[in-house]
């Protein structure tokens, strides 16, 4: 039995200890598997028929194309998120694999880490980029119009911000409860419910992401529809907001999660 | 402190209201086979887990190689290869990526030493034609064997199995008692298990957990000694009496139970310095009034040990 000499050892030390091989292994769930092209065709497809059957179908002008392209590629890719998000936690908390993992040299917040990262820029590739330039194409197709590349970019970019905020958000949920059901239930309701919140208590109105997508009373276009038409945008202090409450559910995730017993 | 791979003190579990563990105070010498011994929910697994550091201590703490098992957790974890009582793994990869994903926490490479590695630890647990199988296709001995090859693809300083055996055959079982017995000069091995006679065959020390509780510790010919001290335990014929009289006034002697059946009688000859008993009583009585039919020292087997321990309630027995 010949020692461990030959090899090269694993350098990463404390709360990184074992994140490189946690995001090689939750990388490669999206992309070494279906899971990658699957999930990208049901995007793609979903917001180009909605956006070609209700939009461009209808003739309506690139301002309410855009507008309803803004929704529907916040709200629906957000179920999809969530619906994925779900299980990270809780599913490898009930069939072991968590305790299993965390008897590796592993920090319990590269555990959490690695699943944010993966999963963010995963939705970004297959979720908002890819369905986003397939748009793109739609509506210069559709309309006759096109959008400045730059600021549909910039567009896209808060689209995911919007994604990540419920990634980040049912992630921290799955640290809490040991089963799917509050997790998927409390992050679906936050995401349809927010507009009766906002609604119920307006000061709510920067905290959550649905004002970045649907103006509200004072406002002609939401931050969204305003980048991807161009369009100056009279404050970016809600993107501030919504980042810092994805910090704040990551940081409240990982002290929940070494909280943890396995 | 240096010859203690595992060392605990006071270490304590309470699950709300149940006392899973209670003051254990375990040590664990460095290259040795520490057998760890109770009935469900003794509190075996418990131990494991805080270890590990998987769960927290009430009270009490736990050392492994002079680190604190809560404090420096994962540092610990590099030097350990577990395997669970129940192994889990991803299901979607096979056998050969759950080691590749495994060993990539303790090495970077190169490529070809962790290719030569895994194909190491596939045949030593024999799934070297399986590798490349998904693991939801996998019967509970396979992926018990695939714990064991994970647990050991690091070459740990210390191996903690919990329930190793379990869920294999006879055949696999012995696999694994001649994998720890080799690994013995490597690494110490602290294992948990059910199986008595396996850790009469592999172990030097062992521990005996009940209801939370130690309830005995020491190498494995100490327990087995038993609790009563040395007994000779002798067959004979003739006139026992007269033979009890000249035992009885060695200083040596410190007792005899006699037993008759037909027309053989049967001592139990408790005795206080087992050289000079060695030396001196066969001879006494096979110069004197009897015809001896069977002398031998009396030997205990785990299990009976175990069963005296666990059902008679022997807490702190060292």
């Amino acid at each position: 039995m010949a020692g461990n000499s030959a090899f090269e050892l694993v350098s990463e030390r404390g709360w990184r200890r074992g994140l490189g091989n946690l995001l090689d292994n939750e990388f490669a769930r999206w992309w070494k598997t279906r899971l990658w092209w699957s999930q990208a065709l049901i995007w793609i497809l979903l917001i180009g028929f909605m956006l070609g059957a209700v939009a461009i179908g209808a003739k309506e002008s690139i301002d309410n194309v855009v507008l309803i392209y803004c929704i529907f590629a916040s709200m629906f890719p957000a179920v999809g998120v969530i619906i994925r998000t779900q299980d990270a936690v809780v599913g490898e908390k009930q069939d072991g694999t968590a305790a299993w993992v965390l008897s590796k040299p592993a920090s319990r917040q590269s555990f959490i880490l690695s699943k944010l990262v993966a999963s963010g820029l995963s939705v970004l590739v297959i979720m908002v980029l890819l369905p986003g330039i397939v748009a793109y194409g739609l509506m210069w197709f559709g309309t006759g119009t096109q959008l400045a590349p730059l600021a549909f970019l910039e567009g896209l970019a808060v689209i995911w911000l919007f994604q990540l905020f419920f990634l980040a958000f049912t992630l921290m949920l799955g640290t809490f409860f040991s089963n799917r059901g509050p997790v998927i239930g409390l992050s679906l309701a936050l995401l349809f419910f927010q507009q009766y919140l906002i609604g119920l208590i307006p000061a709510t109105n920067n905290l959550l992401p649905w004002t970045l997508v649907v103006p509200t009373n004072n406002q002609t276009y939401a931050m969204v529809p305003s980048l991807l038409l161009g369009q100056p945008v009279s404050s970016y202090l809600q993107l501030f907001f919504i980042t810092a409450e994805i910090v704040i559910f990551v940081l409240v995730a990982i002290w929940r999660f070494q909280r943890e017993e396995f | 402190m240096d010859n203690f791979v595992i060392q605990t003190q006071g270490l304590s579990k309470i699950y709300k209201q149940t006392n899973a563990l209670q003051s254990l105070d375990l040590a664990v010498h460095h290259n040795s086979i520490f057998g760890f011994l109770g009935p469900n929910g003794a509190g075996k697994t418990t131990t494991i887990k805080l270890m590990l550091g998987l769960i927290r201590p009430t009270a009490g703490s736990a050392t492994i190689f002079g680190m604190d098992s809560v404090r420096q957790s994962v540092d610990i974890r590099a030097r350990i290869g577990y395997l669970p009582q129940e192994p889990h793994f991803y299901e979607h990869m096979t056998a050969r990526q759950t080691l590749h994903f495994t060993a990539k926490f303790f090495f970077k490479g190169p490529q070809k030493a962790l290719e030569e590695r895994i194909d190491e630890m596939l045949d030593l647990v024999d799934l070297a034609d399986k590798a490349d199988r998904p693991i939801k296709s996998f019967s509970g001995g396979e992926r018990q064997r695939l714990g064991i090859a994970q647990a050991q693809v690091n070459y740990p300083d210390l191996l903690i199995l919990d329930e190793p055996a379990a869920s294999l055959d006879p055949l696999g079982r012995r696999d694994v008692l001649e994998v720890m017995s080799k690994l013995r000069k490597y690494a110490t091995i602290f294992y948990s298990t059910h199986i008595l006679d396996d850790v009469q065959r592999v172990s030097d020390t062992v521990v005996i957990l009940n209801k939370g509780k130690l309830a005995a510790q020491g190498p494995i010919e100490e327990l087995l000694a038993g609790s009563e001290g040395v007994i000779y335990i002798v067959h004979m014929k003739g006139d026992a009496e007269a033979a009890a009289s000249l035992v009885q006034s060695q200083p040596w002697v410190s007792g005899i139970k006699t037993g008759q059946h037909n027309e053989e009688t049967t001592w139990q000859v408790s005795v206080t310095d087992p050289a000079a008993a060695e030396a001196q009583l066969l001879k006494l009585l096979v110069n004197g009034p009897v015809l001896v039919t069977e002398f031998h020292r009396k030997q205990y087997e785990l299990e009976d040990i175990f069963i005296e321990v666990v059902e008679g309630g022997q807490n702190g027995r060292k």
